[in-house]
């Protein structure tokens, strides 16, 4: 049975890695946007001669927030991708379960992104003088975890609004990240947004995960027990989703928009 | 033991908000399918064949009635159903930048199939639906009959009980349609396959099915092999007698069961309830007359006339209510 299953999760794995290696975006997804990103924060941070602690704090919001962005893509495509196919109806013939696909392809999110995050890290390196390593390797891995575990929630989301909406909601692959980066402190301290928004960002396990790093580079934590908090959030996140995805399963199944994303 | 029972089946689609609208897809379907048969669902575009179908492969769930796919519920029992099934159909399509291998690689992976498995099948696979040479094509580089033998092929990788073809030849060449029939054929013979084809080509239907079902504005009209459906309906046979040197009075409306007549320059054309019963009399009576015969055609409605028939009383029938 495990081996069953195994093999049905790597599918989705496999899927990923030919969409992956196939198609130019997903290339510029790895290479140029984060690069773009990280490059144009890390100059502004000259220019407005921001303290090394400061750049500090900037430049691990822009390094999250471009892994998340990659990772939860991953997720989003395992249905994104079936859906500009119209090959949708056979995904759901078979019988796979929903945690087949969101765990086969978020391994590929994870691959995708350590590849930015290794990539990132150089370069913020060279460029700027900014070791991401410098903490250690276990803060670092508990770091990358919590990223990635709350990109897998944000690709479950997306996938449930596909399923609902269709291609419609197509957009919020791209744009659902856009809404941590208001409220998660990745560019200013949670402590500075209005109190509606502050209280929203206590709820999302990314704002956690950020204020859990950046302690190692001498900011004081916003949080008690942050990386605890992160990671029991994510956890009941993703049991939501997961049950969120199911519902939405049985909804396309019932409307019949399952077989219009096949047509 | 039936492949597919299905009771009372209703499923309506709503679309939109304002203004709602409301498709009756299936409006109280009720159809038995046996084991080990080709069985033909036959109707126009729109007639509820495909959402019988999907319900059936679990991809849609109905509103009201029960189904049931080879003794498992469709709705709770869905996920035995998948693993006991496939489905390829007409306007199938996968992802267009995967080779024809690596789909039937990926599918076999979603079938739990282990790498050897997965491997063996897919060029016995390959070889079966002549699509070795195409083994490393990118799928958006297939032709039509190559996207449609792809389909039939990953249908077939985790050895179906039950195969549902949906239009499985709908827009190809008359010669890749004969083969894809040939093929289906061959799968119930040889490998005792259950069948659920849906089409609206008759002559494809009374070709291939054991058994056909008319399925129109969501309901089974009636269902039966192609000949009891034909005498079922009563449309008649059509005697076509050629003559040599036709003259006089050569109608033959009067006579017991010759439902009308028409004499044309050297022929008579009579349609009748049953050509096998009518024909000795129709000649007689020509011969009574002085004519010589040169020539009998007989020839039986196909199931498009049948079908036509069927749907004109479903519209009287709808109109009456």
């Amino acid at each position: 049975m495990w081996r069953s299953n195994c093999i049905k999760l790597l599918a989705f794995t496999q899927k990923s890695w030919i969409n992956s290696r196939r198609h130019i975006f997903t290339v510029f997804e790895i290479l140029f946007w984060p690069i773009v990103s990280v490059i144009s924060v890390g100059l502004l941070t000259r220019f407005i001669a921001l303290s090394s602690e400061m750049t500090a704090f900037v430049l691990v919001g822009t390094m999250a927030l471009s892994i998340m962005q990659v990772c939860q893509l991953d997720v989003a495509y395992a249905l994104l991708f079936e859906m500009w196919g119209k090959s949708t109806k056979h995904q759901f013939l078979a019988p796979v379960s929903p945690w087949h696909m969101v765990l086969g392809s978020w391994f590929m999110g994870v691959a995708r992104g350590s590849v930015v995050f290794v990539l990132l890290a150089g370069l913020t390196l060279w460029a700027f003088d900014f070791n991401f390593f410098a903490p250690g390797v276990v803060p670092v891995a508990a770091f990358l975890l919590g990223l990635y575990l709350t990109a897998m929630v944000v690709g479950v989301l997306v996938s449930i609004l596909l399923l609902l909406f269709g291609l419609r909601a197509e957009v919020s692959a791209w744009s659902t990240v856009s809404v941590v980066l208001l409220v998660c402190g990745i560019y200013y301290p949670v402590s500075v947004l209005p109190s509606p928004l502050a209280y929203l960002a206590a709820w999302i396990p990314l704002t956690y995960f950020l204020d859990a790093f950046r302690v190692h580079f001498g900011f004081a934590p916003e949080f008690g027990l942050s990386l605890a908090k992160g990671f029991l959030l994510s956890g009941l996140y993703l049991v939501l989703a997961y049950w969120g995805l199911s519902l939405a399963i049985t909804h396309s199944r019932r409307t019949g928009v399952l077989l219009k994303m096949s047509e | 033991m039936l492949a597919v029972e299905v009771r009372d089946l209703v499923k309506t689609f709503r679309n939109g908000w304002f203004p709602r609208r409301v498709t009756r897809a299936l409006r109280g379907v009720t159809l038995a399918v046996p084991r080990g048969v080709i069985f033909g669902l036959l109707g126009p575009n729109g007639a509820g064949k495909t959402t019988l179908l999907s319900i059936l492969a679990t991809l849609l769930l109905p509103d009201g009635g029960h189904a049931s796919v080879l003794g498992h519920d469709v709705v709770r029992e869905a996920g035995a159903v998948r693993r006991r099934i496939n489905m390829a159909s007409g306007n199938s399509s996968f992802l267009w930048s995967l080779t024809v291998r690596e789909i039937l690689d990926i599918y076999g992976r979603f079938y739990g199939l282990g790498r050897r498995e997965r491997q063996k099948k897919a060029d016995a696979l390959l070889d079966l639906c002549e699509l070795r040479p195409y083994a490393s094509v990118v799928y958006n580089e297939l032709s039509t009959g190559l996207k449609q033998r792809l389909a039939l092929a990953k249908a077939l990788l985790n050895d179906p009980e039950l195969l549902f073809l949906d239009e499985p030849t709908v827009g190809l060449d008359p010669d890749i349609s004969i083969r894809i029939r040939q093929q289906v054929a061959d799968l119930r013979n040889r490998k005792g396959v259950t069948i659920l084809l849906t089409t609206h080509y008759m002559r494809e239907a009374e070709e291939l099915c054991d058994e056909i079902a008319f399925i129109w504005g969501g309901q089974i009209l009636a269902r039966g092999d192609a000949e009891s459906l034909k005498r079922q309906i009563k449309v008649g046979d059509t005697i076509t007698v050629g003559l040599d040197h036709p003259d006089g009075d050569l109608s033959l409306a009067g006579l017991p069961g010759v439902l009308h007549c028409r004499v044309l320059e050297n022929s008579v054309e009579c349609l009748v309830d049953d050509a096998r019963k009518r024909l000795p009399d129709i000649l007689r009576s020509l011969q009574d007359r002085g004519s010589v015969v040169s020539d009998v055609q007989v020839s039986e409605p196909d199931l498009e006339k049948v079908f036509i028939e069927l749907v004109r009383e479903g519209e009287r029938r709808d109109v009456a209510v």
